[in-house]
């Protein structure tokens, strides 16, 4: 179980705007690794998550992940491929205003076509697992940045992804918040044997990653 | 739908405000069409109650014709000649009388040949008889208004008396009840001068207001224009002859307007709060489909929220016109048969839906990518 994007090449913008953000990359993410995507700005990070997530199809290459090239399946394919096969925690948890954390998770249950009722023992089960077992009935604006990203970090993991896209998870939340956070994704890549890529600026993250790889030079930084 | 459903249980706030502004105009859009088919059957279900195909009016008479037609006795016996047409002469005049007891009656008398295929004959009492010419069949909002069975009603100023010898059902004309009488009786109503007590209807014109006829199936317009030269008449579809009555196009055209606006109204404001809603969750919309959502599921997710939306809406505004109906009864003209409403909340919901459906494009448009820090 391995995502590798072979020769990957991405193009963002029109005319003059047009710039390339990845250019021939090569490279491999193992499951029960948690990689960390360094890099200043504009590096591609957050392209190679989108092109990783089946959210951006590449000009060029193969996102093969476990051997099937995501690049090359269709709009629908594609969705299916976010909704069973893929968990993402993006920047400041993203949670749907209005629902509770428990709902959160069974949205996303009945968006992968379960049926939520069925799976809230699981739900249970997961937020217990991040830590919030008793925060089931609170709401974004009752939970606090670091619970936020429990949320859909437990909202990520109830699909049972192969891969886990990960967008600055500590961006919003303070340090001591920022540490517990890192931790529980390091321990849940390493439990759930996921392959889990993490873009990041920062260096606890890094620390705590099992590897890392350079945006500017695509090759890896440093091995934990 | 679980997710539209929790949505909707989430933000039930706006939801409600906007399913409140649904009821609103879909109550008004019911109340407004209880009165447009209230104020026409007011105006015209004397009308609506004959059973003629056609009313043949004085030719040149081209509004208000039941007021200013005259047509003599001959046309009407020359339209009787036509092949298989039934003719039978037809007055109508707006009146007023009082009973023995003082009370007092607008009534539209319809002048009618006893027999004839427009008698309406009586539910209660006894019909029309040629035998007894004054008498008179009332209607039975004037049975409410306190005309009996059995009184004598005075037509005022011109000292004719009839006798109230039954009733039939519901029908007005212009407003105002109408009630039944001979052909004869009906031109010493329209002729006597006021004041000129005792004329005899042998003294007076053998005209009427128009003639009612009953053509076979398939007549055509030609054969009809052919009839209306030979006699002098102008024939027009008894539905046509509504427009006759004063007041009729009136009353439709501003009761219609105000539903055409109102109908313009409910898709602007249901689409203007799925256009701020949608713009308000265009990050949720993203997420969802950063999830996986497929255009098609987010589709059918704003349309359930819309469909519950407006659905509950109209039939809660349905509901709110028809008690209205209720409550005031007979006393002011308001009709909204069960038919009727249907058809018009179902319009109201598909326009209602219709509004939503211009936010459709920027749901199906969303760009995943923007949950990303590349596309911040």
């Amino acid at each position: 179980m391995s995502l590798h994007l072979h020769d990957v090449t991405v193009t963002l913008g029109k005319g003059e705007s047009r710039t390339t953000a990845l250019r021939k990359l090569d490279v491999t993410f193992r499951p029960g690794v948690l990689t960390a995507l360094v890099g200043p700005s504009g590096s591609g990070k957050s392209t190679l998550l989108a092109v990783a997530g089946a959210l951006l199809r590449p000009d060029e290459g193969q996102v093969l992940l476990n051997g099937a090239d995501l690049a090359a399946l269709t709009d629908r394919e594609r969705a299916r491929a976010r909704r069973e096969r893929i968990g993402y925690m993006f920047q400041s948890g993203n949670l749907l205003t209005g629902l509770t954390a428990e709902e959160q998770l069974l949205a996303a249950a009945s968006l992968a076509g379960r049926r939520p009722r069925a799976l809230r023992p699981k739900v249970r089960a997961l937020l217990d697992e991040v830590g919030l077992g008793h925060r089931l009935a609170h709401r974004p604006d009752q939970l606090s940045g670091g619970e936020r990203q429990r949320v859909a970090l437990a909202r990520a993991l109830l699909v049972e992804p192969e891969l886990l896209l990960v967008d600055e998870p500590t961006a919003a939340v303070d340090r001591a918040r920022a540490d517990d956070l890192t931790a529980l994704i390091a321990r849940t890549t390493h439990e759930h044997r996921c392959v889990t890529v993490v873009a990041t600026h920062d260096p606890v993250v890094t620390n705590a990653a099992d590897t890392t790889v350079d945006m500017q030079t695509h090759a890896p930084a440093a091995t934990a | 739908m679980f997710l539209a459903l929790l949505e909707l249980k989430a933000a039930r706030g706006r939801f409600l405000l906007m399913g409140s502004v649904v009821v609103l105009v879909s109550a008004l859009v019911g109340i407004v069409s209880g009165f447009t088919t209230g104020l026409g059957d007011d105006t015209v279900s004397a009308l609506r109650r004959l059973p003629a195909t056609h009313v043949a009016f004085a030719s040149g008479s081209k509004s208000d014709q039941f007021a200013r037609s005259l047509i003599d006795v001959r046309t009407a016996d020359g339209w009787s000649r036509e092949n298989g047409a039934e003719a039978t002469p037809l007055g109508v005049t707006i009146t007023r009388g009082t009973t023995g007891r003082g009370t007092e009656v607008d009534l539209a008398a319809f002048g009618i040949v006893p027999g004839a295929f427009t008698d309406p004959g009586a539910d209660d009492g006894k019909p029309l008889d040629p035998a007894r010419p004054h008498g008179i069949v009332v209607s039975r909002q004037l049975l409410s208004e306190g005309v009996h069975v059995g009184d004598t009603l005075l037509i005022d100023r011109l000292g004719i008396r009839l006798n109230v010898v039954g009733s039939t059902g519901r029908s007005s004309y212009g407003h105002v009840p109408a009630a039944y009488v001979t052909a004869d009786t009906w031109r010493q109503i329209r002729f006597t001068t006021p004041g000129a007590h005792g004329a005899v209807a042998a003294d007076l014109p053998l005209q009427y207001s128009a003639v009612a006829l009953r053509l076979p199936d398939g007549t055509d317009d030609t054969a009809i224009a052919v009839a209306d030269r030979r006699h002098d008449t102008t024939t027009v579809p008894l539905e046509t002859a509504f427009t006759a009555a004063p007041g009729y196009d009136g009353e439709r055209l501003t009761m219609t307007s105000i539903q055409t606006f109102l109908f313009l109204i409910a898709p602007l404001v249901v689409g203007a709060f799925f256009a701020v809603w949608t713009v308000q969750r265009t990050p949720e919309l993203a997420l969802l489909r950063a999830m996986g959502a497929s255009r098609r599921r987010l589709l059918g997710h704003t349309l359930t929220q819309a469909a519950v939306v407006v659905a509950t809406g109209t039939a809660v505004g349905a509901a709110l016109a028809a008690a209205l109906g209720l409550l005031v009864g007979e006393k002011v003209p308001f009709s909204l048969p069960a038919g009727t409403l249907a058809t018009t909340m179902i319009a109201v919901a598909l326009v209602g839906l219709a509004g939503s459906a211009l936010t459709l494009r920027r749901v199906t448009t969303v760009d995943p990518m923007t949950m990303l820090g590349a596309g911040r």
